[in-house]
């Protein structure tokens, strides 16, 4: 909302400065968002006095003037046909800065020199377009600085202010001044409006209005005004229009749209010519029904729109937009003046669906002042007679079946205080809602109607906070919390997670949870969720899995070169949705790498990741978080992970993820050309098995022995067989059995695989004898070799 | 018994001459002071000698070998020498660099606000991202045709479940599911119908704060925001309350901070207000009080917002929000 510094001192006197109003405005609550001088500075303009005007020699269109300042007289060239010898002007010197961005230089013009410039308002910034130069009506002494001159008389301030939506009454001069006189403690000058009724006609005898819809619309009230000429509003109007952000279109228009900006109260008129009866009717739009705005749009209107009909067919869209049937056109003699009250509600929910906001929908759907319905039409219309010499018709129709209440809001001071956490009197409460134009009757409030935002006692207390100032109010700096507050179960394992996988090594990414439809596809198991109206293509589909997102900025990465990449994440997916009630959506863990397995060094040879490295770091992963009952599986039913290289992680019945290689096809829909790895842990699953902490396990006393053994065996037999089996048969000494070689080729027979294993034997007891491993170690060797027909190899 | 010892004594000194390297003195050391070297030997041979000179050559021989591996062992070193000088290490050279870690910079400062919370005794709480309308809007006391709604635009589902546009609604399900006294702040993202650009993003991310006991003011609220604004940015930062609306509570505040850049002085980042807005705040509106089940008449309350990407674009001096969902690795290390 945008008003102007002097349009609010019609209303109140006050002395502060703009910068100073500003700063108290946004205190309120009114946010200035900016201050704007009307005319822009420009310097070096002084008041000059035209000697003589002569004809250019070589030109016809231009002139050769004397210009006299205080200074001495300078040679001008003038290309204006209104110049002329005797008139004040504003002269712009050499070196002057002009508003519209330009430095005076000396000239040569058709071979005559120029010594400066004879201004136009336009060229000073004062109009958008200027006919000729500007003559003063008056004789300024020659030499006054133009910019100072103009500041005193003519400079103003524009002020851009947001208003809250709650703030309705403030997207008017008139209803912003109310609160600067509040704030300056100066009074509001009551709006003087008198309309001079000249026909001897009466509204009643002319027209017919009824209301249909009448929760839709409380009140509507017309007038008529006869032989009004159309033509352009006065400068002065015109100016305050622009100022404010309004294009002037003719003086009817302007008309409504001052009236609209002076008292927040929309109008709408009508060519009375074009209303079929005349006879207004107020009704909701019917299914299906369409309508032409006058913007020359075909609408289809929302079901339970208020339409503002004629006898025979719709003419406006009640509180929104006009129609082109029935707009003011420059052949229009008589008007029909509309000011009503529409609920906010029905207009909100109707310009919503049209997709249509205009300064009148703004304002109804905030709640206008429904007393203000006369005063607006009245000032309306005295504007009509004095600006488009138009003829009242006495009376005005006025349909107000059940007027609006005030709002009675019982003045608790303890309640208040209690908000608040001050100490304020009874008085004093009551002196700030005074000043803000409410009414104090004993210990109720009553609030006008123009501040219908107003209706419980917390109300009140913002009002009294507001009025004293936020600043101004108390400060605690101590609390008294109980101790035994409820712990943040979920945040103690988000945060044991997100240590572990630091601690790996790891870096952490944060990627978008709205992903393409082939981004999401390439994951989901089931049908994607889908965002009925999302921004782009790009973000239609909520990630089924991390791994969209992560894949992204994988890609990302790549494509900048920046190609040895160890992420993780943790964040919510959204698998699962049954069209009705809230998906689930469970917070889900992903490690993606991919490039070198060791960052590249002079004395490192290049390696690339494989299954085995993103193996193994889920393998440390598992163990860091203390799961203790898993089984590792072949998997062979993801849909984006390569079959033969992916594993899943099972505890009891639940799978908890899947790890692997990342499909080369899904690699492809992010353009990833190089093998990438994951793996990716249902969280809600995990926390159900991990251990979280656990008590301390002694470390042995006693050293260890171990023994190694290469079996050769069929290459189909794989390692957990065989170190399951020996786990097993190992007998109760046997500490752990590990790998610590792979051999397959020529130097055993083909469709054999020699396994190294490596046990551990360890007792809590006692140093073991190398007989005694010796011993065990043949035992399960024999019992092994037997249950796989493997042989030594040797 | 003498010439023995000297024959020895010569023998040493004679091949310790012919030693080129450090390769070539382990033979050497097998050959005099090994198990089977010439001085065992000769400790061996001790029997054939007559019993009375037995200590005497035992003392001698004890003696050379003393020697011999003092004088060995100087020849140890002077080679070991001589070999380092010949591949020492050029310690200019890089190091193998393991892989490192880190924290993205969002969620660190994520972890920063949750600190100072949880200093304050505040628990954290969450909630989830797709939510029903109930829990978004009519709960926070947004109906339908509020105009509030126009100031988000939100992403939807379906008509009634939507992607949450702000972590409010997880003031409702607390309140639901506990009495008061409430304590607590819930982060998380949160989702707006905007265009992305240097200062907006469809999905940014919150804290939401909420106390509800007996006896809450307006007055603790300007305290907590006070305390965050002094441990997150400095004793210096100075905090501004402004009225402003917000449907969940009355009244509403907007605070904005000092300008960290500048002091408060006014610069291009503070667009020369000297202030930098940061979220809103009120004390709970007494419909969101009913909507959660907690008695308006017993219980005050308080509630703010912050948003985690404009508190970490201010930390780091970051001017375009999209930097942190590239997950660049060149941005990311830099933190």
């Amino acid at each position: 909302m945008k008003v102007t510094y002097r349009w609010l001192k019609e209303f109140v006197d006050f002395k502060e400065t703009p910068a100073e109003l500003a700063g108290m405005l946004t205190e309120a609550g009114l946010e200035v968002e900016e201050v704007e001088p009307r005319i822009k500075p420009f310097t070096d303009v002084v008041v000059g006095y035209v000697n003589k005007a002569e004809k250019h020699p070589n030109a016809d269109k231009l002139s050769v003037c004397e210009v006299k300042t205080d200074e001495g007289t300078y040679q001008v060239i003038c290309g204006a046909p209104n110049v002329k010898q005797g008139q004040y002007v504003p002269f712009a010197k050499v070196g002057a800065q002009l508003p519209i961005g330009i430095k005076l230089k000396k000239a040569k013009i058709r071979g005559v020199e120029s010594f400066g410039m004879i201004c136009s308002k336009e060229e000073l910034g004062l109009e958008a377009h200027s006919d000729g130069i500007w003559a003063f009506d008056k004789e300024y002494p020659l030499g006054a600085d133009v910019y100072r001159l103009l500041e005193e008389e003519y400079q103003d301030w524009i002020f851009d202010i947001a208003i809250t939506p709650n703030r309705g009454d403030c997207l008017s001069v008139y209803g912003i001044a109310r609160e600067v006189a509040a704030l300056t403690g100066n009074p509001l000058k009551p709006i003087q409006v008198k309309v001079e009724e000249a026909s001897s006609e009466r509204v009643e005898d002319l027209v017919k209005i009824e209301i249909h819809d009448t929760e839709g619309c409380p009140r509507y009230a017309g007038r008529i005004i006869r032989n009004v000429k159309i033509a352009p509003s006065p400068e002065w109007m015109q100016q305050k229009l622009e100022a404010v952000g309004l294009r002037p279109i003719n003086n009817i228009v302007d008309i409504t749209n001052y009236v609209l900006m002076e008292l927040g109260h929309p109008l709408h008129a009508f060519d009375l010519a074009t209303l079929s009866g005349p006879e207004i009717h107020v009704r909701a739009s019917k299914p299906g029904e369409r309508f032409v705005t006058l913007d020359d749009k075909e609408r289809i209107l929302p079901e339970n729109t208020v339409m503002i009909c004629d006898a025979e067919k719709a003419v406006a869209i009640g509180g929104i937009m006009g129609g082109q049937n029935s707009e003011v056109s420059d052949s229009t003699q008589n008007i029909f003046l509309e000011s009503a009250y529409f609920k906010p509600e029905r207009i909100a929910t109707a310009s919503k669906r049209l997709g249509l906001s205009t300064d009148a929908s703004q304002r109804f759907e905030r709640g206008t002042d429904p007393e203000n319905v006369v005063r607006a039409i009245d000032r309306a219309a005295q504007l009509m007679v004095e600006l488009a010499d138009g003829e009242v018709v006495q009376g005005i129709y006025d349909v107000y079946p059940q007027p609006i209440k005030q709002n009675e809001i019982p003045l608790n001071t303890e309640r208040i205080n209690r908000i608040l956490g001050t100490d304020f009197d009874k008085e004093a409460i009551r002196q700030k809602l005074l000043s803000i134009q409410l009414q104090v009757k004993g210990d109720r409030v009553i609030v006008p109607t123009f501040r219908h935002d107003l209706s419980i006692v917390e109300d009140l207390a913002e009002e009294v906070a507001r009025l004293t100032g936020y600043s101004n109010l108390p400060a605690h700096d101590r609390a008294t919390i109980p101790y035994d507050m409820p712990i943040s179960e979920h945040e103690r394992q988000m945060r044991f997670f997100r240590e572990e996988l630091l601690a790996l090594g790891l870096q952490e990414i944060f990627t978008q949870s709205m992903v393409k439809k082939e981004e999401a596809f390439a994951f989901a198991s089931e049908e994607p969720i889908k965002i009925k109206n999302p921004v782009s293509d790009d973000m239609a589909f909520m990630r089924p899995s991390l791994l969209a997102g992560m894949l992204k900025a994988v890609s990302h990465n790549l494509n900048r070169n920046n190609r040895n990449l160890r992420f993780f994440e943790i964040g919510r997916i959204f698998t699962h949705f049954d069209g009705k009630n809230i998906p689930t959506q469970p917070y889900s863990l992903a490690v993606v790498i991919t490039g070198n397995r060791y960052l590249p060094a002079w004395n490192v040879s290049e390696q690339w990741v494989d299954f085995y490295d993103i193996k193994g770091y889920l393998e440390t992963f598992l163990r860091k978080i203390f799961l203790d009952n898993y089984q590792i599986i072949l998997y062979d039913k993801s849909k984006y992970m390569t079959p033969e290289e992916t594993i899943a992680i099972q505890s009891g019945d639940e799978l908890l993820g899947v790890g692997g290689r990342i499909h080369p096809d899904v690699c492809a829909v992010f353009d990833i050309e190089h093998p990438v790895f994951a793996f990716e842990l249902n969280v809600d699953v995990l926390t159900k098995h991990v251990l979280f902490e656990r008590q301390y396990q002694p470390i042995p006393k006693f050293p260890y022995s171990e023994r190694d053994i290469a079996l050769l065996l069929d290459e189909g037999i794989t390692a957990a067989d065989v170190v399951e089996f020996v786990k097993k048969n190992g007998g109760s000494l046997l500490q752990s059995v590990d790998i610590f070689d792979v051999y397959q080729g020529d130097k055993i027979p083909a469709g054999k695989r020699s396994l190294g294993l490596r046990l551990r034997y360890q007792s809590a007891e006692r140093t073991l004898s190398d007989r005694e491993v010796d011993k065990y170690f043949r035992q399960i060797i024999n019992k092994t070799t037997k249950h796989f027909s493997a042989s030594l190899r040797k | 018994m003498n010439e023995i010892i000297e024959k020895i004594r010569a023998e040493f000194l004679q091949d310790s001459k012919a030693i080129k390297s450090l390769k070539d003195l382990e033979p050497f050391r097998v050959k005099f002071l090994g198990r089977k070297g010439l001085i065992s030997s000769a400790f061996d041979r001790m029997g054939e000698l007559p019993k009375e000179e037995r200590p005497l050559f035992g003392k001698a021989l004890n003696e050379l070998k003393k020697e011999l591996e003092a004088q060995y062992q100087e020849l140890l070193n002077r080679f070991k020498r001589a070999e380092e000088k010949g591949h020492r290490l050029d310690l200019t050279l890089p190091g193998r660099k393991p892989f490192a870690g880190g924290r993205h910079p969002l969620l660190k400062v994520a972890d920063e606000i949750k600190d100072i919370f949880r200093g304050l005794g505040f628990s954290i709480e969450d909630g989830p991202e797709i939510e029903n309308d109930f829990y978004n809007f009519e709960a926070l006391n947004i109906p339908k045709t509020h105009p509030a709604r126009d100031m988000q635009d939100t992403l939807y589902i379906t008509d009634d479940i939507l992607l949450r546009t702000h972590t409010s609604p997880v003031q409702i399900r607390v309140m639901k599911r506990q009495k008061p006294p409430i304590q607590m702040i819930a982060p998380g993202r949160v989702y707006r119908r905007d265009t992305p650009d240097a200062s907006h993003s469809p999905f940014f991310h919150q804290v939401e704060g909420l106390v509800v006991d007996e006896g809450i003011t307006f007055a603790d609220l300007k305290g907590v925001i006070q305390a965050f604004a002094h441990r997150m940015f400095g004793k210096d930062v100075k905090v501004r309350f402004r009225p402003s609306f917000f449907p969940f509570t009355e009244p509403s505040a907007e605070y904005d901070f000092s300008c960290v850049f500048c002091g408060g002085k006014g610069c291009r980042v503070c667009k020369n207000t000297g202030w930098m807005e940061i979220s809103g705040a009120g004390m709970v509106h007494p419909n969101v009080f009913k909507a959660a089940g907690v008695d308006p008449e017993k219980y005050t309350g308080y509630a703010f917002g912050m948003g985690i990407d404009r508190i970490a674009m201010i930390k780091y001096a970051i001017d375009d929000i999209r930097i942190f969902f590239e997950n660049d690795v060149r941005f990311l290390n830099q933190f």
